[in-house]
């Protein structure tokens, strides 16, 4: 495939950019996210999670089982700040939602 | 707002969880992001057939289904939350709904999380033109909005639910110019929908090499193993299959496995329907890629095992009636789904040593009867 295809439509990654996000250490969705900002727009990578997944597996060789998702984060889905912080006690997002898994845990069976 | 039983979607799943619930005298909230219920079945005005037995026998529209499962609910005492998405979780475990205006916690005994599943993309040069949709877009388009999304197409896939998309077009006066698959042969399963397609030509072993237009579809090329073939269409579906929606799953701490035949990566859930977070249930798509039948008996377990959890029923009634809803399922859902959601059943119990019940062995491996 053309390598200017783009792949995560919300912040027009192609597939160059990702390989050559892996050619630079990335091995999980989450490295080539934070090199790339693949998968940070506002889907937060609801379409390019398995596009990029089979990405990594054909640039590693390794089987699509092994290839592990990203991390999901709170709001969920888009949301307004005003709507986060209405009604709620204490006026802040930080005191509506705390995360609840540590950064860097994974939920691996 | 406090109740008995959230329940995270008010698809098919949602819905006969929810009435389940109802008939055994819990409180229930349905919350669902749409302005309507009804999920996916909103628009599957095609017959279904292999439905659970109190739908009557013989084939059902999917929107008949759909309108009974909304007049039931109408008629219970469930309290419908339309327009309100969850967004997060509290860190005392309540679930955070926004009806785009303020977010507010429910706080719930028990949870249902059945928020479906989602269609997968296909990467190609030109995917991203306006005139490139999933299968399922174009349907809810003719179905639900009735807007044609072009007057002629191709479709990417050639599954149950791709060919079935594809007839819906042709008889909306869309012309399907031709069906893509990569792999060997037609995938779908239903011989007598391949027919009502035999006049459009389906190019297997194949490709889309490039979409282009200017603004929008114009021209497929189409790679096949006799070259490259051209088509002017202004529409290209992609049925490139459905991946279980794991989100809510991740915030509220359940663990993942990956079964390829349910549809990737799920949230792991024992023979109760019960996820690694001991009050979060799982139900439909989001259980594994399935039939609506299945779909709706996942509902009916999910809710059985919140109930028996709160009182609400007796753990030998729970244990009688999940035992009728498994035996039903194993008549009905496809060979290939049951043996993976058996499968990992088996390893979740071994994993967390939980006992499995008698009627287990009944259900493994295959199609039971009687």
């Amino acid at each position: 495939m053309d390598k200017s295809t783009i792949v995560c439509r919300c912040e027009e990654i192609n597939v160059d950019e990702i390989e050559t996000a892996m050619k630079n250490g990335a091995e999980t969705f989450d490295d080539i996210k934070r090199l790339t900002r693949c998968g940070m727009g506002p889907c937060q990578s609801k379409t390019c999670l398995n596009p990029v997944r089979e990405i990594i597996a054909e640039y590693t060789g390794k089987p699509l089982a092994d290839i592990r998702i990203s991390r999901m984060r709170m709001p969920l889905k888009l949301v307004r700040m005003s709507a986060l912080t209405n009604g709620s006690e204490g006026g802040n997002v930080a005191s509506v939602f705390g995360e609840s898994v540590e950064d860097g845990e994974t939920n691996d069976e | 707002m406090e109740t008995d039983l959230l329940i995270i979607g008010g698809g098919p799943a949602g819905l006969h969880a929810a009435l389940t619930a109802d008939r055994a005298g819990a409180r229930v909230v349905v919350a669902d992001e749409s302005f309507s219920l009804g999920g996916q079945l909103r628009q599957q005005t095609q017959w279904l057939s292999n439905l659970p037995g109190q739908y009557g026998y013989g084939k059902k529209r999917g929107t008949w289904v759909n309108e009974q499962l909304i007049n039931q609910v109408g008629a219970s005492n469930v309290q419908v939350l339309k327009k309100h998405t969850m967004i997060g979780s509290y860190l005392n475990g309540n679930i955070g709904v926004s009806d785009g205006d303020k977010t507010f916690e429910i706080q719930s005994r028990k949870n249902i999380i059945a928020p479906g599943a989602q269609e997968e993309a296909k990467v190609f040069p030109g995917w991203t033109l306006p005139g490139v949709m999933t299968a399922g877009a174009a349907q809810i388009l003719i179905n639900r909005e009735k807007v044609l999304p072009g007057k002629r197409a191709v479709m990417v896939g050639s599954n149950d639910f791709s060919l079935e998309v594809a007839r819906q077009l042709n008889s909306c006066g869309i012309t399907v110019e031709a069906i893509v698959e990569e792999k060997n042969q037609i995938i779908c399963s239903d011989g007598e929908l391949v027919k009502t397609l035999e006049n459009v030509p389906v190019y297997t072993n194949s490709t889309i090499e490039i979409v282009t237009g200017a603004g929008e579809v114009e021209h497929v090329v189409i790679q096949t193993p006799d070259g490259l073939k051209e088509v002017n269409v202004d529409l290209v579906c992609i049925a490139n299959g459905f991946s279980p929606i794991l989100e809510p799953f991740e915030i509220m701490n359940c663990h993942f496995v990956y079964q390829k035949e349910l549809g990737g990566w799920l949230a792991a859930y024992n023979i109760h329907l019960q996820t690694t977070n001991p009050s979060c249930y799982i139900a439909g798509n989001a259980a594994g890629i399935t039939d609506f039948g299945s779909i709706l008996l996942t509902g009916e377990i999910a809710a059985l095992s919140a109930l028996e959890a709160m009182g609400f029923i007796s753990s030998a009634e729970g244990t009688e009636q999940k035992s009728r809803c498994w035996r039903e399922l194993a008549n009905l859902e496809s060979e290939k789904v049951l043996q993976a959601r058996t499968e990992m059943l088996a390893d979740y119990h071994q994993k967390h040593e939980l006992d499995l019940p008698d009627y287990f062995m009944k259900i493994k491996g295959g199609k039971m009867y009687g």
